[in-house]
């Protein structure tokens, strides 16, 4: 992802952060919105880091700094880090804890106990819900106008590309360390068929994320295998899986094609994996209405 | 039964389950299409999957199979101990430590060489740290102990050293380094391990006058010119190279070594030398057919080998331990 995107997006939301705190006391109606909020999960990280007015957010988990799981690690620097744990969130008594109900069941329950609220989100696996995820959002850190452009930009952006799509459509699989894939109900499927691709792993009959076998992706050749990229991490050797000689005979386009943890998260960031996978079908298999523009 | 019969018969074996290996796998090949595959060449479909991930395979699994099994009938008679296996006595876990140390904390930077290097100096040091036990003192039981005392401090350091990696990734491989896989290996590993492999055998088909000898105690065998120390070093390195190589690529799979000589040693005439081809051989016929099993019990995930050895071979272990027991009665 290119630096001035980043800094195009950070400004963007930088100058509705200012519209939105300004207007934030006419929208009433419910409870005063919090102060201190702490974020103990790097999927809400994500959400609040894109809504939060200054000062707001008073820190996010440490997974949101890094870089391999995180795609908004360099707004994480700005914020002070907490490792989900219920000790730091007494010390730092917020208004507000937003969590996962994947996660931190115990200190869940533990903050709830001495009275400090708490919010879970619970992320279903599909692009159609993050529109609902960013206005809740809005409506718990009183940030409604904002979350409201946000999520109006998002489906506007989503059903752009999803109006675009022609048959036949390009097959796609997404090789991850030890081979595995994501398959039918996870969000980077959701991301896969809204950018016009067939996804082989849930046609395969995968669910979840699962192993997909060497052989079958020989077999099955798809036009594009997303692998991740990860050259600065520690090795491990399931990282080695999918540089398998065997892939080097095919034709298909094999690369990282999206930054590391791109569809980790039903954030709003999803959008450019979808516009950045939609741009490649189109290079790959261009639609003749796409052609002739 | 005469050796020769009996290593034609064995290598009957080998043969069959290593065409079946070859047949077997998630991409429904047929055993012609399989066959042509390899032979011809070419670019098509099968011919990859066949010559870049099913022949790595089971040339994998019969080269470890047999330095496996090798290892253990040169343990065995080199002790003069029938439960001396490299993977019992913790040559395996070491090796597998030795190379997760210097693989996982890129010690050796991210390359695949790691493996082998660090692999070859844990069970080097496992096997010396062993032999200077046996030669101390000869108990059965001292030597069983120490292994397990070493497999389960080698076990708990693999497992520490990959909890500690920075990558989150790391420690799902504790149970490759456990119990053995051999999915999607490549060429590139066998090139990594068959040298090292080989060289291993030899060394240890060096030393097969010396076990022979060594059966008729030590002062007959030092009596017949036998140069102890040299035989000693000989076995080491030899098992050292081969099963450290073998846990390089495939992770530390345990029972082989130790139900293969004791199931071929009614059909050898009991001398130790005459033990070790036909282990071999018995080895790789082994694991060929377990890792086949693996792949067709649960063929999506895929079992790891080592659970198949260890499901066969710790309840010949016990009955071993049973038998040996009222032996000694």
């Amino acid at each position: 992802m290119s630096d001035g995107r980043w800094s195009a997006l950070q400004f963007l939301a930088g100058a509705i952060v200012m519209a939105g705190a300004a207007l934030a006391p006419d929208t009433a109606g419910a409870a005063e919105a919090p102060q201190r909020v702490m974020s103990l999960n790097l999927c809400t990280d994500q959400l609040a880091m894109a809504l939060a007015a200054p000062g707001q957010l008073v820190s996010v988990s440490f997974l949101a700094r890094d870089r391999s799981i995180s795609p908004m690690w360099r707004e994480a620097q700005n914020y002070p880090v907490n490792h989900g744990l219920a000790e730091e969130v007494f010390l730092e008594q917020p208004d507000l804890v937003l969590t996962g109900t994947f996660s931190q069941h115990n200190t869940t329950h533990l903050v709830r106990k001495v009275g400090i609220p708490v919010e879970e989100f619970d992320f279903a696996m599909t692009l159609e819900t993050i529109p609902g995820e960013i206005r809740r959002m809005g409506d718990l850190l009183g940030q409604q106008e904002k979350a409201e452009k946000l999520a109006a930009d998002f489906s506007t952006s989503l059903e752009a590309i999803e109006r675009r799509q022609c048959e036949p459509k390009p097959t796609i699989l997404a090789f991850e360390q030890n081979g595995v894939s994501p398959g039918k109900d996870t969000l980077a499927d959701s991301v896969f068929r809204a950018a016009g691709f067939r996804n082989l792993a849930a046609e395969a009959g995968l669910v979840g994320a699962a192993p997909f076998p060497l052989e079958l992706a020989i077999a099955e050749e798809p036009d594009v295998i997303v692998v991740q990229s990860h050259e600065d991490d520690a090795p491990t050797l399931g990282a080695y899986v999918p540089q398998h000689p065997a892939l080097k005979h095919l034709q298909s386009r094999i690369d990282a094609f999206l930054p590391p943890g791109s569809w980790a998260c039903n954030g709003p960031l999803i959008i450019d994996a979808v516009k950045r996978l939609a741009e490649l079908r189109q290079e790959i298999a261009p639609c003749p209405a796409e052609a002739s523009r | 039964m005469k050796p020769a019969a009996l290593n034609l018969g064995l290598l009957g074996l080998v043969v069959l389950f290593f065409l079946v290996s070859l047949a077997v796998g998630s991409a429904g090949l047929g055993i012609t299409d399989s066959i042509t595959g390899i032979i011809a060449g070419g670019s098509d479909v099968g011919g990859i999957i066949m010559r870049e991930i099913r022949l790595p395979r089971a040339i994998l699994a019969l080269a470890i199979g047999f330095t496996l099994g090798m290892s253990g009938a040169v343990l065995q008679g080199f002790l003069r101990n029938p439960l001396a296996e490299p993977g019992l006595i913790g040559v395996s876990g070491m090796a597998s430590l030795g190379a997760v140390i210097l693989f996982y904390l890129g010690l050796a930077g991210n390359t695949l060489y790691a493996l082998p290097a660090g692999a070859l100096l844990g069970a080097l040091i496992a096997v010396a740290l062993l032999l200077a036990l046996a030669a101390r003192s000869s108990s059965t039981l001292t030597l069983i102990l120490a292994g397990v005392a070493l497999s389960s401090l080698a076990g708990a350091l693999t497992s520490l050293v990959l909890n500690l990696s920075p990558n989150p990734f790391a420690s799902y491989e504790i149970i490759f380094w456990l119990l053995g896989s051999l999915k999607d290996r490549s060429m590139e590993h066998v090139w990594l391990a068959l040298p090292l492999m080989i060289t291993g055998w030899l060394l240890i088909a060096l030393s097969g006058r010396t076990i022979n000898a060594l059966s008729l105690g030590e002062e007959a065998a030092a009596s017949l010119g036998i140069s102890l120390p040299r035989a000693r070093a000989m076995i080491v390195l030899g098992v050292a190279l081969g099963v450290g190589a073998a846990t390089a690529v495939a992770g530390g799979i345990g029972f082989v070594g130790l139900v293969v000589p004791h199931l071929l040693r009614p059909f050898t005439d009991g001398v130790p030398n005459r033990l070790l081809l036909p282990s071999g051989l018995g080895g790789g016929a082994l694991l060929l057919a377990a890792d086949t099993v693996c792949r067709v019990v649960l063929p999506a995930g895929e079992l790891n080998v080592g659970v198949v050895t260890a499901l066969i071979g710790a309840p010949f272990f016990l009955w071993l331990v049973v038998r040996t027991r009222r032996e000694a009665a």
